[in-house]
This record gives C-alpha cells, structure tokens and sequence, in this order.
C-alpha cells in the first residue's frame, strides 16, 4: 500500500488547507500572544525598570543633598578656623599692643622716678654744699681767729686781710641762703 | 514505542531473525501523509493529523501565554520570571542584535512567532506524532508572511520606489557592478530568500523526524523475543542499541528545535531591518 501511495507524495506541495489552517493559527496566536500577553509582561518588564530607575534617580539626589550639606559644613567649618585665626592674629596684636604700652607707660614712670632722683640729689647736694660752705667759713674763721688771735700785732694790713676774708664770706653766706631758697 | 505506531501496526510480524521471510523496511516519506478523516477537499489531501497538531500547538502556546500573563506584579514570581526570561531573551539576541533598539516594537510579534514555530516543532517530541513544521505548507506561510510583511514596511519606511531601488541597486558600488550585482540582488532578496526561509525549517524538521523513525523503527525491527534464545538475545542487544541512538537523536533533535525556531525568527528579524533602514 505505502509503496504504491509513496509515487503521489510530494513532499514540496503545499496544500493550501494546512496554509489556510496554519495562517488562522498565527492570526489567533499574533491576536493572543503578541498583541495582549507580551505587551502585558513588556509593560511590567518596563514599569520595573522605571521604578529601579527612579530608586537610582532617588538614591542620586539624597546622595547629592548629603553632598551639599557636607560642603555647607566643610565651609562653615573652614569659617570658624579662618575666624579664629582671625581672634588669634587680633589677640596677639592686642597683646603687642598692651606689652608696648605697659613698656611705655615703664618707661615714662622710670623717666619720672629718675628725674625726682636726680632732683632729689641735687637739692641734696646743694643743700650739703651749703652745709659744707658754712661749716667751711665757720672752721676758716676759727682757723682765721686763731691766727689772729696769735699774730694780730702785726699790724693794720693784717686787720684788712682779715675784714675782706669776713665779707667774702658773708656774701657767700648769702648766695648759699639765696639759693636754698631757690 | 515511538515513531508512527500506525504504519507501525500495519506491518505486523516483521522482525529480524523472523521465519516470514521479509526484511526490514525502512520508514518512507509516507509517514509524512497521515490518512486524512476528510479527504473530500478540492486540491487537498484533506484534514489529518498535522491539522490537530497544529490545534494542539497553538493551544499549548496560548495557555504557556495566558499563564506568563496572568496576576503581573513589580516584584515577579518564578512564573512571572520566566515569561520575562522569554521577553528579554527575543529581545536580547533577536530584535536587539538585529534591529536596535528601533526594533523594540516587534517583540511581541517575534515572541509569537518564536513560541508558536518552537510548540508547532515540538509536537515531533510527542511519541509516534510529527513536527508540524515538518510540512512545508506551514513553514511556506512563515515565510510569505514575514515576505509580505518585509515589502510593506520597506515600501512603507523608504518608499515605494526608494524601496525597491535600495534593494535592487544597493547604494555605495560602482556603477559597472551593478550589472553582476542587480540580477543577483532581484534573485535572492525577491526569490531565494522566502523560498529558503522556508525551506530551512522545514527541511530540518523532516529529517530530523525521519531520523528518530528510522531509529524507532529499527529497534522495532531487530527487536525479535520470539526467535531462538541466542537470537533473541543478540535481537535485544541491537534493539537496545538502537534506543541508545534514538535517544541520543532524540536530545539532539530537541537542540534543532529550538535552534531552527530561533533562526527562523533571528532572520525574520534580519529582514524586516533591512526593511527599516535604508541602506544594508
């Protein structure tokens, strides 16, 4: 039977039948499948990429929030070091300031306590030398009293020598109170 | 017990080491002409076998579909995984790779294709029935359509006579060339490209399919329990051998399944992108 058959099998035929049948099934399949199931399972495929994408786009802006704060930081931080650079430079130039001051102020005072000093000896000295001056003519005239007491026979010109020594002596009494008073 | 029982059946008794004197007959181009139930069709061989194969393929596609589909949510299942695997795999190694990311719009139409031609090949899997593919009828509607759909949407994107010019007289040659490259062109693109398109898958399938029956039924035919006891024996260690092969046919013709669904699909893919662009 199958040997007689095999001479009208053709193998390359196409019946259209099969093809009508076959083309019903990729309408059906195309209607089914590639218009109503894949676009489903694509959509969903897309809203998660969507969602991930978003996550990402999220995660990048708290990412760039924390970015900006820490520059924010990083400057306010960077101001109060600069500031207090700026307090330390305006404290050590007070302090120059103040040592130079104190060390004027030293200064002036030493200046004055000198200058009372040196006043302070020379009306010492004065006053010694007035002292002195005095004690001077008054031992001179002791001395001068005992020489004369001793030789004051020897004449008239003696007697002269003695009153001009006197005078002097006066006048310088009264330059030395002249000038205590001074 | 493989391979088609029916022409199977209609031999009975035919073994090796047999007393009835017949030899092995080897399984002809016949198996792939079941008896039609309504031979009655101008022009036809009628409605057979292939046709509730093809029922049983489409069915299998729409149910594999309508489960992927059902209940989608943001953070899938395993089920719902598998049916995006099968979205991103089209898309991935068929519309990308060929099309860019322009051909995003056909993947579902390639999905369909794919899904259906792999459940119409797979039906050969099912024992003593037959790719469906295996008949050219099928795989020729394949092809005309993706043909079809190649012209419109080249006339459509370029053109009716940019179209067939690009194709005919591909851009950037010389002039001279033209006269070797302008037949050749109008040969393959117009001619031979559907004809293969659709010679290819169905040529697999068939040989494929006439392989395993060979295999299924030289086993069947070795396989002599009745004959004498040595006999018997040495029958059941060639039969066995011969499962051995059919099993490993079996494995492979899964391999060419798949891989002739994908190329049939990868190419359609190839051609409706020369449609798109202008020049290849």
């Amino acid at each position: 039977m199958l040997v007689e058959l095999a001479a009208d099998y053709n193998i390359l035929r196409i019946d259209w039948v099969k093809f009508t049948f076959g083309a019903i099934a990729l309408a059906v399949v195309y209607f089914f499948v590639a218009r109503k199931a894949v676009p489903k399972v694509m959509k969903v495929l897309d809203e998660r990429h969507d969602a991930i994408e978003g996550g990402i786009e999220r995660a990048k802006r708290a990412e760039a929030e924390a970015e900006e704060i820490r520059r924010q930081y990083r400057e306010k931080l960077e101001e109060s070091h600069r500031e207090y650079a700026q307090e330390l430079e305006k404290a050590k130039e007070q302090r120059t300031a103040i040592i130079a001051e104190a060390r004027e102020e030293a200064q002036v005072e030493a200046q004055r306590i000198i200058e009372t000093a040196k006043a302070q000896i020379e009306a010492d000295r004065q006053q010694a030398m007035a002292q002195l001056r005095g004690e001077i003519g008054s031992l001179s005239t002791e001395l001068a009293t005992r020489i004369v007491g001793e030789s004051l026979s020897d004449g008239a010109a003696q007697t002269r020598v003695v009153d001009r020594f006197l005078e002097e002596l006066e006048q310088q009494d009264e330059s030395a109170k002249q000038a205590e008073v001074r | 017990m493989s391979a088609d029982v029916r022409i199977l059946a209609a031999e009975p008794g035919c073994h090796l080491f047999g007393d009835n004197g017949c030899g092995f007959e080897a399984p002809t181009i016949g198996m792939f002409f079941p008896e039609p139930w309504f031979a009655n069709i101008p022009g036809s061989t009628g409605i057979d076998l292939y046709l509730v194969l093809l029922l049983v393929a489409v069915g299998a596609v729409l149910l594999l579909w309508s489960w992927f589909s059902k209940k989608l949510s943001l953070v899938p299942g395993r089920r719902q995984s598998a049916g995006e695997m099968l979205v991103l795999f089209i898309r991935d190694n068929i519309t990308r790779p060929t099309m860019g990311a322009k051909g995003d719009n056909f993947i579902p139409f390639m999905t369909g294709v794919f899904t259906l031609i792999l459940a119409m090949n797979f039906t050969g899997l099912i024992p003593g029935m037959l790719p469906v593919n295996s008949n050219l009828a099928f795989t020729a509607m394949f092809a005309l359509v993706i043909y079809v759909m190649t012209i419109v949407i080249g006339v459509k994107h370029q053109g009716g006579w940019g179209y067939f010019h690009n194709k005919i007289f591909p851009p950037g040659m010389p002039k001279w060339i033209y006269v070797l490259v302008t037949p050749i062109e109008i040969l393959s693109v117009f001619l031979i490209r559907p004809v293969t398109h659709a010679l290819r898958l169905f040529a697999t399938m068939f040989a494929g399919s006439l392989l395993l029956a060979v295999f299924a039924y030289g086993g069947w035919y070795m396989l002599n329990l009745s004959a004498e006891p040595l006999l018997a024996a040495v029958s059941v260690a060639y039969s066995g051998a011969a499962l051995l092969g059919y099993i490993a046919f079996f494995v492979f013709e899964i391999a060419i399944m798949l891989i002739q669904a994908f190329v049939f699909t990868l190419l359609a893919s190839l051609y409706i992108n020369e449609s798109l662009e202008s020049a290849h």
